[in-house]
């Protein structure tokens, strides 16, 4: 039991990139456009905001100290303030490269909206293709702006406990302390996005689109335009996924993400498209993926092979995969071209 | 007429040109590299190998040329070795383990050559080790490098708990860690300290990417008190320095130990402050450096496995690091003295040690 709360906070820092990137291929999926490049868009979300965050570095320093100057602070007598103008800028420059990184993979995602809404072309093949260039041309980019394939940055979000709620027993130490500020930002992200599609006239035409896009339109829903905002939506989630995940624990872009956007297909598929769903099968994976990775220091699971740990959330998902595949609950349009010629 | 002689002096020119490279004295002279994925400033062992190259043209004037593969398949690698080779080099370094097919088939093909192998051994894809005649395999004493991190750490922290994470569990890692973990106890022995290292808290990650793995590794460490954890893990190595740099810039005391090479700048958190205490490096700087030189003093040890340890320069620790004192730098100087004379030991194997 304590070391479920111990890693708790963890386990949920962990989840937040998959949750963002699932709940991306839900907006997508819901208006019927299947969305395969989610692992691409979370590159170029990452790769946007490792280069913008790592572009704006320098001047951390810089503002910090003409802060400083500004209200007369003595740096070396007084360094705790210094720390926390410090702080205050480096936290803003993160902000900034995640903002960065949201409106890259939107921009991205209009390729994967204009091919598969307005030239109708095959949606899974547009998604791969996505995924391609973007593990290809982030790579190219940070080649000739770098000079290696990777830029780091030098330091990511701190954890923080949430004050006065991470003081109730139990629940305050599952959930409000050691928090990034980012994980709060997804989770409002989740709150409105489950009012958004459910509670809101723009999310009852959204999953009209996905059910039957030629009622739709019938009713005088400009099918397109929804289609267009919905892949947009999910390139921004996907980019504000792979920005988290770069500001939280990967420290630096690499080109790759790990398989994560498949992953958040997979927790989207296993939530049945729905919201609620989505954040129980995410946190599922983050929970399994967290122990999996600490158990070789806990001497009570050290003793469990770690490839069952490994293979845990992987094999818990193929079985319910195939146990709701019967009742499976997939918007009925998704993966079909609109044609408004059509009947 | 004028546009004749010049196509002349042209032609001459070339002539001339083209029968310098033929001379066998001056490619004596030519020292070549094909660098490993990254770049020739990676921080990390093409930068250390290119350092060797340069220091031997300014010390032993050399002609050096380095070259960058397009990719890091065995094929990129060969074709890289044909161009230097028939650009004159007949002396090629190549850095790290990824060039051991590679080598496998230049040395057979271009018996002429000499080719240094840095961390690694040629073989042709089954791990059975063929030696040409002019190469030469240099590995390192890790568990030296470890030994000395180890006691810099002992006597640095003086109490308190240690860690270790590595990534996958292959020999050289295996050394480091098993020659940390007897720097420690050696400190504890005859130095004074009291510094603990926990079965638990000793762990191969099995990757040299996860980096979300070894942040989460380095959290439960430092959540359980340990102080500083010695990372010889590359990409899960970077996990456990984010997550110190995380923790030190809100207060916390806690260190790293870098591997390698000195990865002081990669811990830098603010202004000049790093979470790295030591690094445990490798000095394939002055590998490369002395292969050169027995390359040109003839007597290059072709077909020969090479060991780099203290005796040789081989390893160390930066003789530079803010983060420990003084005192510290100048009793490590006394146990590497001790290490080159043979007075001190350290086991590369595991005997009773954790893991």
């Amino acid at each position: 039991m304590n070391l479920i709360l111990d890693i708790f906070p963890y386990a949920i820092a962990y989840t937040m990139p998959l949750l963002a990137a699932a709940l991306g291929g839900l907006y997508s999926e819901r208006s019927g456009v299947v969305n395969i490049g989610l692992e691409g868009l979370m590159v170029m979300g990452m790769f946007v905001s490792a280069i913008t965050i790592a572009a704006f570095e320098p001047a951390i320093a810089v503002w910090t100290l003409a802060r400083c100057q500004a209200r007369g602070i003595d740096i070396v007598a007084s360094p705790a303030e210094y720390q926390a103008i410090f702080n205050h800028f480096h936290a803003m420059v993160l902000w900034i490269g995640v903002l960065a990184g949201t409106l890259g993979a939107t921009i991205f995602s209009l390729l994967h909206a204009f091919a598969s809404v307005t030239l109708k072309a095959n949606q899974v093949i547009s998604g791969t293709a996505i995924n391609m260039i973007a593990g290809a041309i982030t790579v190219f980019l940070a080649r000739t702006i770098s000079g290696s394939g990777n830029i780091s940055i030098k330091l990511g979000f701190l954890r923080g406990d949430v004050p006065v709620l991470s003081k109730i027993p139990l629940l305050g130490r599952l959930f409000f302390s050691q928090t990034y500020a980012t994980t709060w930002l997804v989770l409002l992200i989740l709150v409105v996005s489950w009012l958004l599609i459910y509670r809101t006239p723009f999310g009852l035409r959204l999953r009209s689109c996905g059910e039957h896009p030629q009622t739709a339109d019938a009713a005088g829903i400009n099918v397109y335009r929804v289609r267009y905002i919905a892949v947009m939506l999910s390139g921004a989630m996907a980019g504000l996924a792979g920005s988290v995940m770069l500001v939280t624990y990967a420290g630096e872009f690499t080109g790759s993400v790990a398989g994560m956007g498949f992953l958040a297909l997979a927790a989207l598929i296993f939530g049945q498209w729905k919201p609620l769903g989505i954040l129980g099968a995410t946190f599922f994976f983050g929970i399994a993926a967290t122990i999996a990775n600490v158990a070789p220091g806990i001497p009570r699971l050290s003793s469990i092979p770690e490839w069952i740990l490994r293979i845990f959330p992987y094999v818990v998902t193929l079985v319910a995969l195939m146990l709701f595949s019967k009742t499976s609950q997939a918007p009925r349009a998704s993966g079909e071209a609109f044609d408004k010629g059509k009947r | 007429m004028k546009s004749k002689i010049l196509v002349l002096m042209v032609l001459v020119a070339l002539v001339a040109a083209f029968t310098a490279c033929g001379g066998s004295d001056s490619n004596t002279k030519k020292i070549g590299m094909v660098t490993d994925a990254g770049t020739i400033d990676d921080k990390s062992f093409n930068q250390g190998t290119w350092e060797g190259i340069v220091r031997a043209e300014t010390e032993l004037g050399i002609e050096k040329k380095y070259l960058k593969p397009s990719g890091t398949t065995t094929a990129d690698y060969v074709r890289e070795i044909a161009n230097l080779y028939d650009a004159g080099y007949r002396f090629i370094v190549t850095p790290g383990f990824k060039f051991e097919q590679a080598i496998f088939e230049a040395q057979s093909r271009f018996p002429e050559a000499r080719f240094v192998l840095l961390d690694g051994v040629p073989h042709a894809g089954d791990y059975n080790v063929v030696m040409g005649a002019n190469t030469v395999s240099i590995s390192f004493a890790e568990h030296q490098s470890g030994f000395l991190a180890g006691v810099a750490t002992a006597l640095q922290l003086q109490s308190g708990a240690v860690g270790f994470v590595g990534g996958m569990e292959i020999p050289p890692v295996q050394r480091f860690n098993w020659g940390f973990q007897q720097g420690v106890a050696y400190a504890n022995a005859n130095l004074g300290t009291t510094v603990t290292m926990d079965a638990q808290d000793v762990i191969y990650q099995g990757t040299f990417s996860d980096v979300a793995a070894g942040q989460q590794l380095a959290i439960t460490m430092f959540d359980r008190g340990v102080k500083a954890i010695f990372a010889a893990a590359g990409g899960v190595g970077v996990g456990v320095i984010n997550e110190a740099k995380a923790r030190a810039s809100q207060g916390q005391e806690i260190w790293v130990v870098g591997v390698d090479v000195d990865q002081f700048n990669d811990g830098i958190y603010s202004g000049t402050s790093s979470v790295i205490l030591t690094s445990a490096m490798k000095r394939v700087d002055s590998a490369a450096f002395e292969m050169i030189r027995a390359h040109l003093e003839n007597r290059f040890p072709g077909g020969q496995f090479m060991t780099m340890d203290a005796t040789n320069n081989g390893i160390g620790i930066p003789a530079e690091n803010p983060n420990l004192r003084p005192e510290v730098q100048a009793q490590i100087q006394d146990i590497l003295a001790k290490l080159k004379s043979g007075t001190l030991t350290v086991s590369p194997e595991q005997g009773g040690l954790i893991k």
